[in-house]
């Protein structure tokens, strides 16, 4: 088995992007960014081996917290840029959907069936796409149940919120403002990361 | 000096890791152990895994999608 070369249908497949981008600004320049925004995240997916499973199983399995450390950058660098480009939206005065809800029993139960769910099928559901992509086919019978939960999750959501109610949704910047929101969710971010940092010298010895 | 392989085909994480644990824990320093796996994020969780704890570890992917790792054991 020696490793071939896949320059042709690199090749190809990039032609049929191209094509199908301009296709697309034909119709909609907003599905264009949309889907040059969503080919992007799965190309640094795939290349960064990046996965949401392994960065909240390992530490706790294995005791390895690089991908944990690398969530927490994702969070670092995305809470600062969502608080500018809402700032952009308010100047502009562009109406920004931020779907904030307000979280309940139903959000614990749905998490933990969620973790149980992404810890067998070896993947979350950026994960489970990203590697159905890659050829691994396991993965597809996990698209199948992550289909059959999304619906599930969706239709049965209403009985869920009346059933159990809600703790009235709390939005940071609404009540402290954008600034010190942000700077209270940096902080708490820098104490995770020491955390990590200090987990994984516990369970290795080096650090 | 023995050379081990484990079967993981096909297997997802955390398995393999798990039973390259177990196996490790069998083997004597200086031993090789090798694996191959279809699996991406795998081989990258074993090397990961195997640098932090002092093992030498090779990675090759030796064809399309296939990854042949060689570890060497170093410490108990």
């Amino acid at each position: 088995m020696l490793k071939k070369s896949q320059w042709k249908l690199n090749l190809g497949f990039s032609f049929f992007i191209l094509f199908l981008i301009l296709l697309l600004i034909q119709v909609s320049l907003q599905l264009t960014l949309v889907f040059a925004v969503s080919l992007a995240i799965g190309f640094t997916l795939q290349k960064s081996r990046f996965c949401f499973t392994s960065a909240f199983r390992d530490p706790l399995l294995v005791g390895v917290t690089n991908l944990t450390q690398a969530v927490i950058l994702l969070l670092v660098i995305s809470v600062p840029g969502f608080a500018i480009a809402a700032a952009i939206a308010d100047m502009a005065n562009y109406p920004l959907s931020l779907y904030v809800s307000p979280f309940g029993v139903h959000t614990v139960i749905g998490g933990i069936l969620f973790g149980i769910g992404m810890v067998l099928a070896g993947g979350c559901s950026s994960g489970v796409l990203m590697r159905i992509g890659e050829g691994f086919a396991m993965q597809m019978i996990a698209f199948v149940g992550l289909l059959i939960g999304a619906f599930l999750g969706k239709y049965s959501l209403p009985f869920w919120q009346t059933s159990f109610g809600e703790v009235p949704g709390i939005f940071l910047p609404d009540k402290i403002g954008w600034l010190p929101a942000v700077a209270v969710q940096l902080f708490i971010l820098l104490v995770l990361w020491k955390v990590t940092r200090w987990w994984q010298k516990k369970q290795n010895g080096v650090g | 000096m023995a050379t081990f392989q484990i079967d993981i085909w096909g297997e997802m994480c955390p398995i393999p890791l798990i039973k390259t644990e177990r196996q490790l824990k069998k083997m004597s320093c200086g031993d090789v152990l090798v694996l191959e796996t279809d699996h991406s994020c795998t081989s990258r969780g074993i090397v990961l895994w195997a640098r932090q704890h002092g093992h030498e570890i090779n990675e090759k992917e030796v064809a399309n999608g296939i990854w042949r790792l060689e570890l060497t054991k170093r410490n108990n």
